[in-house]
C-alpha cells in the first residue's frame, strides 16, 4: 500500500523536465520520421540495403538528444554563442583538409565507422550564433546587419569551398530569414537578395534589368540611412551585378549549371542532367490521386531515379500514396512550421525566438526547395528533405534543432523567484 | 509576413502536385509504364546454328554498346578518357576528341563482350553508359560465309539461312512484354516461366565443318594455282539431299559481312547460271536410255566433226585425234565426245528430247532452303525444235545453263537409282538433347530414271575415271565414277566470252555403292592447260579424299591399300541410312 503514492511520485519526477513540452511539435517529427523510414524502405525493398533501419535507429537517437537538449536551459548557450561559432568553423576547417570527396564533393569525415557532414550541423551553429548576435543588438541598423553578413560569411565560404552549393543556399535562407525576424529592414532583405535577380534578369530580358535596377535605387534610397549614398550603392551594385551574373556563371561547376538550367526544360537532355527531374516528375505524376499504394510504385520499385532515399525521398512518397499521401506529408510539415511560428512568438527572451525564427528558415527553405525539386520547379541543388531523407547527419541536425526549440518551449515562462 | 510566406510556399508545391498528379496522372503513368517495359526482340538470343556435329555456326552471345554523356562527367574528358582507353582498347586521343564533339549519347564503341563492359562499369565513371544486346557472332569465320549469311543491326536475317529460316531463329517470346528497371536490368519475375529453359532449339545443319573446312582449303588453293576468278565446291548426300558441303570463294566473313560488297553475300552455287559443257553428258545419256531409243550396248558414229545447218561441231581433240570411228556409249563419256554424244541424241526428235530436259527439272528450281535461288534456262520449246542446232549443242551441255546445285542433283539421281532429291543443308530444329523437334517441309523425292539406266551411266561414269578424261581423279582402294566438264563460258550479253572457260569435275563417289556426289566448277581458270580433267578433277579427288576420312567411307578395294594408309574408322556409320529410302522402290 506505501508503495503506491511512492511509484506515483517516481513518474512524475521521470517527466517533470518536460512537463511544458511542446509535445504535438515533438509528435509530428516523429511521425515524418517514421513516414521516411517507410518511404526509404520501399525505395531499397529491391536491394540488399538497409538503410530504413539506420534512419529509425538515428531518428531514436535524434528523440533522445531532442529530449536531452529540452530539458537543458537554452539560455546558456545564450554566453556560449562564440564557442559554437568557433567549432562550427573548426569542423569546416578540418573536412577541408581531411575530409572524404564523394559526388564531387568533400563533404564528409569519416570518423570511425561513421561518416558525419559537419556542413549539416553547422546550420544548427550557424542559427545559435546569429540567434546570439541578433539578440544583443537587434537587426535594425545597417552595421548590425553587417556584422551578421560577417559573421555568416566565414562558415559559409567554408562549406562553398567543399563545395556544397546546397547547404550554401541555406545558409543564406537562415541568415534572410533571421535578419528578419531580428527586425531587419524588409528592404534591406530585399536590397540583399537584388544582386542575384540583377543577374538573372540581366542574362533573361535586359529591360526588366533597368526596371529592376530603378526599383531597388529606390528602396535603397528610402530605406538606407544616408539616402543618396545608399541609392547610388544599390542602383551601382545593381547594375554591376548585372555583368558580374555572367562572371560567377563562370565560376560554378559544370554539373551545377546544368542542374540551374535544365529544371526549366528537363527534356533538353532526357538522358543526361534532365533525367534525375524527368524521372522524378514521372514517378510522382504517376501516382495519381491515390497513388500506387506502398511498395508498389513502379517508378521507385526499378530504381528509375538515382539517389532516391536520399534528396528525392518524396518521389517515393508522391509515387506510392499519390496526391493524398502527399497532402498529408506536406501538411505535418506544415503543422511544424505553425508550430515554430508560434513557439518563436511566445519565447520568453529574443534568443529563443531568434532560435526557433532559425530553425523555421532552416525547415522551410529546405522543404521548399527539395519538394520543388521533386516535381520541377527547382534546380537540383542537393537539399535534403528534413526528417524525411536519409542521411544522419541531417536528420541528427533537425532533431538537434528542434530539442533547441523545445528547449525554447520548455523554458518559455520566465523563471519566478 | 511570416503567414504568407508560409501559405504561398505550401499552396504553391499543393498546386503543382495537383497538376502533377491529378491533372497529368494518367499521362505520366503511362510514360511510367513505357519506360519500364521491353520487348524481347531485343534482349532474347536469336537461336544457335550448329552443324550435324553441333559445333556453333552461329551463336548469340551479350554484347554491349558504351554511349559516353560528357555533360554528366563528374572528371575531365581527358581523365576519363585516360581510364577508359586501356579497357576498350582505343587510343586516349581519340576518346578525348570524341568526348568534345558533343554533350550526350555519344556511341563510343559497340560490340563490347561482357568482360569488357564489367571492366568498364567497375571504372564506375559518371557519364558512361553501357546499353546491353545480343550479338550474333560467328566461330567459324568465313568457312559458311554464303550458307548462313548473317544479321544486321536490327538483328534481322539479311543473307543466307539466316534469311529464310528468319522465322526458326527467332524465338517466339519475342511478342512478351518485359519489366525493366532504370539500370536497364530485366526484372526475373516478369520473365515468362517457360524463358529460358523450354527453349534450347538450335538449327541443325547437314554440313560438316571438317569437311568444309578442308574443302575450303582445296578449292583456295586451286583458284590460287590457275588464277580462276571464283570457285565452287558441294558434296552432297546423294539419297537424302543433305549437302555435307558448300563452299564458294571468294567468300565473306559474317562477323564482319560490312567489309565486303554486297556482291559477295550471293551463293553462286545458287544464284547464278553457268553453262555445263560436258559434265552434262552423262545426264543426256541417261535421257536417251530412258527413252528407250537406244541401248545401253549400242555404239555409234563418230566422225570427230559433223554439221549441223551452218554449224560445225568437232570433238575438243579433233585436230589431232580426227575421226574415231564407231564408239560405244561408255567410250563417248570416256573420251567425251561431242560428236558421239550429237549422235546418240540424235535418237530422240527433238521434241521429245525438250519434254525430257523439262522432266529432269531444267528450268525450275530445285527448292533448295538457300535464299535467292534461280531456275535454270531453257530456251522456248518452239526455237529448241525449230533449229536442230540447239538439241545438237544441248548434247554436249552447251546452250543451257542451270545453278551448280542443280547440276548436282541431276548428278545424284545417276548415283541414287534414278530419284531427283531435294537438296538442303538444314535438318531441322533439335533440342537439348539432340532430338529433332522439326523439319521443313520438303518435296518427296521425284523418279526421272529407272534404276538400271542409273547403273548403266554410272558405269560409264566410272570408266571416265578408270580410262579417261577423268583418271587425275582416281583414288586407290577406291572406285570413283566422275565426269568432266571444259565449257565455253556464256556472257550476260549473250555469245560467248572469248577464250573464258568454266571447267567443272562431277564425281559420284563410291560407285560400287554411291553415297556422295562433289560438284566443283571453276569459273575462268587461266593457262593453257586449264581444263575439267586438269582443274577440277584433282580438286575433287582431294575432296574426296577428305570425305573418306572425315566422313568414313570403306574403302572398294581394300587389296589396293598399301599398309593403312586408308584406315578408316568403320564405326563412323553414315547416319543416313533408311532415311526414306524403302518408299522410293
Amino acid at each position: 500500500m506505501l508503495n503506491q503514492p511512492l511509484r506515483r511520485f517516481h513518474w512524475k519526477a521521470l517527466v517533470q523536465p518536460w512537463q511544458n513540452l511542446d509535445g504535438v511539435l515533438l509528435g509530428l517529427v516523429i511521425v515524418l520520421t517514421f513516414i521516411g523510414g517507410l518511404a526509404i524502405r520501399s525505395v531499397e525493398l529491391t536491394e540488399t540495403r538497409a538503410d530504413w533501419v539506420q534512419h529509425w535507429l538515428t531518428g531514436g537517437v535524434g528523440v533522445l538528444i531532442a529530449l536531452a537538449i529540452a530539458r537543458w536551459r537554452y539560455e546558456a548557450l545564450s554566453r556560449a554563442y562564440w564557442l559554437i561559432y568557433a567549432l562550427t568553423n573548426l569542423a569546416l576547417l578540418v573536412v577541408i583538409f581531411a575530409g572524404t570527396t564523394a559526388n564531387g564533393a568533400q563533404s564528409w569525415l569519416t570518423l570511425g565507422n561513421f561518416n558525419v557532414q559537419p556542413s549539416e550541423f553547422a546550420k544548427v551553429g550557424l542559427i545559435i550564433t546569429l540567434a546570439g548576435v541578433l539578440q544583443e543588438r537587434s537587426a535594425n541598423t545597417v552595421l548590425a546587419v553587417i556584422k551578421a553578413l560577417v559573421i555568416t560569411a566565414i562558415p559559409w565560404v567554408l562549406i562553398m569551398l567543399q563545395p556544397d552549393l546546397g547547404t550554401g543556399l541555406v545558409f543564406g535562407a537562415i541568415t534572410l530569414g533571421m535578419l528578419y525576424w531580428g527586425n531587419a529592414n524588409p528592404g534591406w532583405i530585399l536590397l540583399l537578395l537584388s544582386p542575384i535577380v540583377a543577374a538573372i534578369l540581366f542574362g533573361v530580358y535586359l529591360p526588366s534589368w533597368f526596371i529592376w535596377v530603378a526599383l531597388m535605387t529606390y528602396i535603397g534610397w528610402r530605406t538606407l540611412p544616408w539616402k543618396w549614398l545608399g541609392a547610388f550603392v544599390a542602383g551601382v551594385v545593381n547594375l554591376i551585378s548585372g555583368g558580374l551574373g555572367n562572371f560567377a556563371w563562370n565560376l560554378l561547376q559544370d554539373y551545377q549549371k546544368d542542374r540551374l538550367i535544365l529544371f526549366l526544360d528537363p527534356d533538353k537532355d532526357p538522358l543526361g542532367g534532365g533525367y534525375h527531374l524527368i524521372q522524378s516528375r514521372i514517378a510522382i505524376g504517376a501516382g495519381g490521386l491515390w497513388g500506387r499504394g506502398i511498395h508498389q510504385g513502379t517508378q521507385t520499385q526499378l530504381n528509375f531515379i538515382p539517389e532516391q532515399h536520399t534528396d528525392f525521398i518524396f518521389s517515393a512518397v508522391g509515387e506510392e500514396t499519390g496526391f493524398v499521401g502527399s497532402l498529408v506529408v506536406l501538411g505535418i510539415i506544415w503543422l511544424i512550421c505553425f508550430r515554430l511560428v508560434i513557439i518563436a512568438q511566445n519565447s520568453k527572451d529574443n534568443f529563443g525566438s531568434l532560435l526557433a525564427a532559425g530553425v523555421l528558415s532552416m525547415i522551410v527553405f529546405q522543404v521548399l526547395v527539395n519538394v520543388g525539386m521533386t516535381i520541377g520547379l527547382a534546380p537540383i541543388t542537393g537539399i535534403p528533405l528534413p526528417w524525411l531523407s536519409y542521411g544522419r547527419s541531417a536528420l541528427l541536425t533537425n532533431f538537434i534543432a528542434i530539442g533547441l526549440v523545445e528547449s525554447v518551449y520548455n523554458f518559455r515562462h520566465r523563471l519566478k523567484f | 509576413m511570416v503567414w504568407i510566406v508560409l501559405m504561398l510556399g505550401l499552396l504553391g508545391l499543393l498546386a503543382n502536385l495537383l497538376r502533377l498528379q491529378v491533372f497529368y496522372g494518367e499521362e505520366l503513368q503511362a510514360r511510367a509504364q513505357d519506360q519500364q517495359t521491353l520487348w524481347m526482340r531485343e534482349m532474347v538470343p536469336r537461336r544457335p546454328i550448329i552443324d550435324r556435329n553441333g559445333n556453333m555456326i552461329a551463336v548469340d552471345r551479350p554484347a554491349y554498346t558504351l554511349y559516353a554523356h560528357p555533360l554528366m562527367f563528374r572528371e575531365s574528358s581527358e581523365a576519363i578518357a585516360e581510364a577508359l582507353a586501356p579497357v576498350i582498347d582505343r587510343p586516349a586521343q581519340n576518346l578525348v576528341q570524341l568526348f568534345r564533339s558533343g554533350e550526350s549519347g555519344l556511341k563510343v564503341i559497340d560490340r563490347l563482350p561482357e568482360a569488357v563492359a564489367n571492366s568498364v562499369s567497375g571504372l564506375r565513371k559518371d557519364g558512361l553508359e553501357l546499353v546491353q544486346g545480343q550479338e550474333r557472332l560467328y566461330p567459324q569465320q568465313d568457312l559458311y560465309g554464303e550458307i548462313v549469311g548473317f544479321v544486321n543491326s536490327d538483328r534481322l536475317g539479311q543473307a543466307g539461312l539466316e534469311m529464310s529460316y528468319e522465322e526458326q531463329l527467332q524465338r517466339p517470346m519475342r511478342e512478351v512484354e518485359l519489366r525493366r528497371t532504370g539500370l536497364g536490368a530485366v526484372l526475373p519475375e516478369s520473365t515468362p516461366e517457360a524463358f529460358p529453359t523450354a527453349d534450347e532449339l538450335r538449327l541443325s545443319l547437314t554440313v560438316d565443318s571438317r569437311l568444309q573446312r578442308s574443302v575450303q582449303q582445296a578449292l583456295r588453293d586451286t583458284i590460287e594455282t590457275y588464277g580462276a576468278q571464283r570457285g565452287t565446291v558441294i558434296v552432297m548426300d546423294v539419297k537424302t539431299g543433305e549437302i555435307r558441303s558448300l563452299v564458294t570463294e571468294p567468300t565473306f566473313n559474317p562477323n564482319q559481312f560490312y567489309r565486303e560488297s554486297p556482291e559477295r553475300y550471293r551463293n553462286w552455287a545458287v544464284s547464278d547460271l553457268y553453262e555445263p559443257g560436258s559434265t552434262f553428258k552423262s545426264v543426256n545419256l541417261a535421257i536417251a536410255l530412258e527413252s528407250g531409243n537406244i541401248q545401253s550396248g549400242a555404239s555409234v558414229v563418230d566422225d570427230g566433226q559433223i554439221f549441223i545447218g551452218e554449224w560445225t561441231i568437232q570433238n575438243s581433240d579433233y585436230d589431232y585425234a580426227g575421226a574415231r570411228g564407231s564408239q560405244t556409249l561408255m567410250d563417248v563419256l570416256r573420251l567425251s565426245s561431242n560428236v558421239g554424244m550429237v549422235r546418240v541424241m540424235q535418237h530422240l526428235s527433238a521434241d521429245e528430247y525438250y519434254t525430257w530436259l523439262e522432266t529432269i527439272g531444267l528450268g525450275s528450281l530445285t527448292g533448295i532452303d538457300l535464299p535467292s535461288e534461280i531456275e535454270g534456262i531453257l530456251k522456248p520449246r518452239e526455237d529448241f525444235v525449230a533449229d536442230p542446232v540447239e538439241a545438237a549443242v544441248a548434247a554436249f551441255g552447251q546452250g543451257i545453263s542451270l545453278t551448280p546445285i542443280q547440276m548436282l542433283q541431276l548428278q545424284s539421281s545417276l548415283a541414287n537409282g534414278g530419284m531427283l532429291v531435294t537438296p538442303h543443308v538444314v535438318t531441322g530444329m533439335v533440342d537439348a538433347e539432340n532430338q529433332l523437334q522439326w523439319s521443313p517441309d520438303r518435296s518427296a523425292p521425284r523418279r526421272v530414271f529407272s534404276p538400271q539406266t542409273a547403273q548403266s551411266v554410272l558405269q560409264m561414269m566410272e570408266a571416265v575415271v578408270d580410262d579417261g578424261t577423268g583418271e587425275a581423279a582416281q583414288i586407290p582402294g577406291y572406285r570413283v565414277a566422275g565426269k568432266t566438264g571444259t565449257a565455253q563460258k556464256a556472257s550476260a550479253q549473250g555469245g560467248y566470252v572469248d577464250g573464258a572457260r568454266i571447267v567443272s569435275f562431277v564425281s559420284l563417289f563410291p560407285s560400287d555403292n554411291p553415297q556422295y556426289s562433289i560438284l566443283a566448277v571453276i569459273d575462268e581458270p587461266q593457262g593453257g592447260d586449264a581444263y575439267g580433267g586438269t582443274v577440277a578433277a584433282p580438286l575433287v579427288k582431294t575432296v574426296i579424299e577428305s570425305i573418306i576420312t572425315t566422313l568414313g567411307v570403306p574403302p572398294s578395294r581394300p587389296e589396293e591399300l598399301a599398309g593403312d594408309r586408308w584406315n578408316v574408322q568403320s564405326a563412323e556409320e553414315p547416319v543416313y541410312e533408311n532415311e526414306g529410302w524403302d518408299d522410293w522402290e
